[in-house]
């Protein structure tokens, strides 16, 4: 190996990236519009849930102690850091509401029929109707949520009062001799109400900000169009212009030449990793710090699509083919492979993409290690994966390559 | 142009090529080459497009593979170590477009591993701005920065594939200069051309190469002494009734002239002048002139060197 001459393939590619400014735009500023653009959008904090919520209520009519009219105030006055969750909009009929709720202008409808407030406040059983719209999955999915959970806390709370309410008239009752105490008594009616008690309790450990997701899908974008179209266009750029056959004359070798270039590009690639990362913490204040492991993963990822870049551009032996066909295959897999949306939202079929494609794998796996802290134990089995993928693509890399340049000399 | 004289007995063959043969396919590229070129000599390989020369070439400046034949360079075998012997000047530009003078010299000298030194001298030897980026030179300065990168690592042997294709003739007559300076500093210089003024300008010895082999070999008046005794009659002019001249004498149509071979010029020039007047042409010119090496090659063939 000639070690001048490969350093000399390094300088040269580098001076040459610095000078081409549609090449910097794809390498530093493409992957750095994504972050922003994601970032931007759904990387920041989000603020608490508000929605508009039309109410139809008899109020004339009762002279109960506990009306539609206190259930209303109670979620008037439910707020989340700050912010009033519900805001009420008052119909006089249930179909001027139901009208309102098809054209979006409120986000779901309750109907407090006649007699609601007598009902509870007799302590009988009362009957409440919320509409939704159900056009938009997600956006039911949260209205549902948020107002069926107002009314299972408030029923929660009734059940309560009115287990103390009916303790206080039993307690006359219970004889002293039983040693039956009031606190027993109200247990048993809790647990006959409520047999389950679950309690909600969240794991310790830093939790990950959507920044941090959309920091490893820039990593992701980056192995997926500019790592492997700067190896796949450049190796082809010396060969069409007759420069490799130039170097294979030389006393340096076609492997010395290759061995810069793909350490060129992993430098390139390195730097605008370096960029993106400071990019993050500049702009939105949070970034990842890759542990050893991490940068192996990276290093290991940046090989696979190098050689996936070079196995293109050898099989197609065209600089627009090349582009084309990265192009064409990225593109699809920055979603089917989880590299800019979460493995979560990949459709099933799409899942073993995910999980079997090398780079696609390679993310999760930083994902796990980097953002959500996993052991190192959990990241091996796919860290041994990506490994043995690589060295398969790298293979067929080295064997294509050797084909061309044996073209070259025949 | 003056040309050195040459003693083929007491000079060192730099290039001596056996029984060469190549082949693309089915297609015979070189059909046995036998040639020495001698050291400190200029040596022109003549030929039209598609003779052979270019493969020739590569096959001693860049290692190109090749099927039968032997092939020694300063009485060594061709190989990677013995390449360092020979420079190489191609057609095309083998700079990076992106890159400066120096900048393109310095690559090129990293991997031919030259000192850093020969680059500064070569940038003020052929006046390279520096500075400038490949992409922005002119393209006499383009093929004189393939030359100062082919010069990196002080070669004994220059070859140059059609060095003045593309220049203007001042920048042709600056190119033909440095070659001689080249073959004074006691370098051999491998030249190929089509055009046969370049050979005939610079070569001390040339071969005419016709689809893959060698057809003839010698110094320019060797060659034209293969035309014979025949002479040329050039007229130039409005012409008609060429197709009756072609029934008696040898005939090369340019645009606007024509090149009539003749034994007896002074017999010959009364008979030919009426036969074109009576067939309606106006004649501009007409000269008796020296055979041309395209002459000895429309011998040679039976077509014209394009």
């Amino acid at each position: 190996m000639k070690l001048r001459a490969i350093k000399g393939i390094i300088i040269k590619d580098l001076k040459e990236l610095r000078r081409e400014k549609m090449a910097l735009f794809w390498i530093f500023i493409f992957p750095l519009m994504w972050i922003t653009l994601f970032g931007t959008m759904w990387g920041g904090h989000n603020p608490p849930i508000s929605l508009d919520v039309g109410v139809v209520y008899t109020y004339t009519n009762e002279s109960s102690a506990f009306t539609a009219y206190d259930v209303l105030r109670i979620m008037e006055n439910v707020t989340l850091e700050g912010v009033h969750v519900f805001k009420i909009r008052e119909f006089s009929k249930e179909e001027s509401g139901i009208n309102a709720l098809k054209h979006g202008k409120i986000d779901s409808l309750i109907v407090f029929p006649s007699g609601f407030g007598r009902n509870v406040s007799t302590g009988r059983q009362a009957k409440i109707y919320i509409y939704f719209d159900r056009s938009d999955p997600q956006q039911y999915q949260i209205v549902r949520g948020t107002v069926m959970g107002f009314f299972s806390e408030m029923e929660k709370k009734m059940r309560e009062k009115r287990i103390e309410i009916q303790l206080k008239y039993m307690e006359a009752y219970i004889p002293k001799e039983d040693n039956i105490s009031p606190e027993t008594i109200k247990e048993y009616l809790i647990a006959s109400a409520e047999p389950l008690e679950v309690e909600e309790k969240e794991v310790s450990g830093k939790s990950p900000t959507p920044i941090q997701f959309y920091i490893t899908s820039f990593i992701g974008i980056q192995f997926l169009f500019a790592t492997m179209l700067t190896i796949g266009t450049g190796t082809l750029e010396e060969i069409e212009k007759g420069t490799l056959r130039r170097i294979a004359a030389s006393p340096a070798t076609a492997w010395d030449f290759l061995t810069g270039k793909m350490l060129s590009t992993f430098l390139i690639i390195m730097v605008s990793i370096f960029v993106g990362l400071g990019y993050a913490k500049l702009v939105f204040g949070e970034t990842i710090v890759p542990s050893p492991l991490g940068w192996l993963i990276i290093f290991i990822a940046s090989i696979f699509s190098m050689s996936l870049g070079l196995t293109i551009a050898m099989a197609t032996r065209s600089i627009k083919s090349t582009t084309a066909v990265v192009n064409f295959v990225s593109m699809p897999l920055l979603f089917l492979a989880g590299i800019v949306i979460p493995e979560s939202i990949v459709p099933s079929w799409a899942r073993p993409i995910a999980n079997y494609f090398a780079l696609g794998r390679a993310l999760k796996e930083f994902r796990l290690l980097e953002i959500y802290h996993r052991p190192v134990s959990e990241i091996m089995p796919g860290l041994v994966l990506i490994s043995i993928e690589t060295a398969v693509v790298f293979l067929t890399a080295i064997a294509l390559y050797k084909w061309a340049i044996k073209r070259l000399e025949a | 142009m003056e040309h050195c004289p040459i003693y083929y007995g007491e000079t060192m063959e730099a290039i001596e090529i056996k029984g060469l043969k190549k082949s693309y396919g089915k297609f015979l590229a070189l059909k046995g080459i036998n040639l020495e070129i001698y050291e400190r000599e200029i040596f022109a390989l003549l030929g039209p497009n598609g003779a052979g020369k270019t493969t020739l070439i590569r096959i001693l400046a860049e290692g190109l593979g090749y099927d039968a034949g032997e092939i020694k360079v300063f009485g060594r075998r061709l190989s990677k170590e013995t390449a360092r012997f020979i420079g190489y000047v191609p057609q095309e530009s083998i700079s990076y477009d992106l890159l400066t003078v120096e900048e393109n010299l310095k690559f090129y000298a990293d991997l031919y591993d030259a000192p850093k030194k020969k680059i500064y001298e070569l940038i003020d030897r052929f006046a390279l701005p520096k500075k400038k980026k490949a992409k922005e030179l002119s393209g006499g300065f383009k093929r004189r920065l393939n030359l100062a990168i082919s010069l990196l690592y002080d070669p004994k042997i220059l070859i140059l594939d059609e060095p003045s294709i593309g220049l203007d003739v001042p920048s042709r007559r600056e190119l033909w200069e440095l070659i001689q300076e080249f073959k004074k500093e006691g370098k051999t210089i491998l030249l190929a051309t089509h055009y046969m003024e370049e050979a005939e300008a610079l070569a001390d010895r040339i071969a005419i190469m016709n689809e893959g082999k060698i057809i003839a070999l010698g110094t320019a008046e060797e060659l034209k002494a293969l035309i014979g005794e025949e002479s040329i009659i050039m007229v130039e002019g409005f012409l008609r009734g060429l197709k009756r001249l072609k029934s008696e004498f040898r005939l090369v149509e340019k645009e606007g002239s024509v090149r009539i071979h003749v034994k007896n010029p002074k017999e010959s020039l009364p008979k030919i002048v009426e036969t074109l007047v009576k067939s309606g042409s106006e004649i501009k010119t007409i000269k008796i002139e020296e055979p041309t090496l395209e002459d000895v090659f429309l011998k040679l063939t039976g077509r014209r060197l394009e």
